[in-house]
């Protein structure tokens, strides 16, 4: 049987508040400094894990526009084994 | 007209002019198919960051240009077909 679900509504339309201990706005650190190179790969290089991954947004802190410039500007300098796929271990 | 953005791999068993005489057909390729090639930056000699067919460098190089895409899709094709590139990419430029 299908328990009602009272305490945590769906979330209507719109922005939805955050609700996480310590979360900030902070504004999206890209679009103040405008775009970044695929060919950069030391400014690049702060976005992925010491394995490699490419970071999330929510340690990123970018904004939805900027992380997905970010992770294809990151598959590009992959793809020319400017950046690595899988690193340490 | 484009602007688009070509960067190769080449061999690393070439010589350092050899590579610059193969940059500088692909931008006659270029003109030759109605393109115009604007600027030019060779990197040098340069380790992968992981192995491509058993090959751990090569020399890269960017070449940007402004052209039509028939011109980048001979581009791609020569390349492709070429012994001396070990990979290339083409991308359009934005903003």
């Amino acid at each position: 049987m299908a328990r009602k679900n009272n305490r945590n509504p769906v979330p209507t339309r719109g922005r939805r508040q955050d609700f996480r201990r310590g979360a900030k706005n902070r504004p999206c650190q890209m679009c103040a400094e405008g775009s970044i190179d695929w060919k950069d790969t030391s400014s690049l290089r702060k976005y992925l894990s010491d394995r490699g991954k490419i970071r999330g947004r929510r340690v990123t802190g970018l904004c939805p526009k900027c992380q997905r410039k970010v992770a294809t500007a990151i598959k590009n300098a992959r793809e020319m084994a400017l950046l690595p796929y899988i690193s340490g271990r | 007209m484009r602007d688009y953005e070509v960067m190769t791999i080449h061999r690393p068993d070439m010589a350092e002019d050899e590579v610059e005489k193969a940059v500088q057909a692909l931008e006659e390729h270029l003109s030759g198919a109605g393109a115009e090639p604007t600027k030019r930056d060779l990197w040098g000699k340069r380790r992968f960051a992981y192995e491509i067919d058993h090959l751990s460098e090569g020399y890269y190089s960017v070449v940007t240009f402004k052209g039509t895409p028939e011109a980048v899709s001979s581009l791609d094709r020569t390349l492709f077909l070429s012994d001396q590139v070990v990979r290339h990419k083409i991308v359009r430029l934005g903003d």
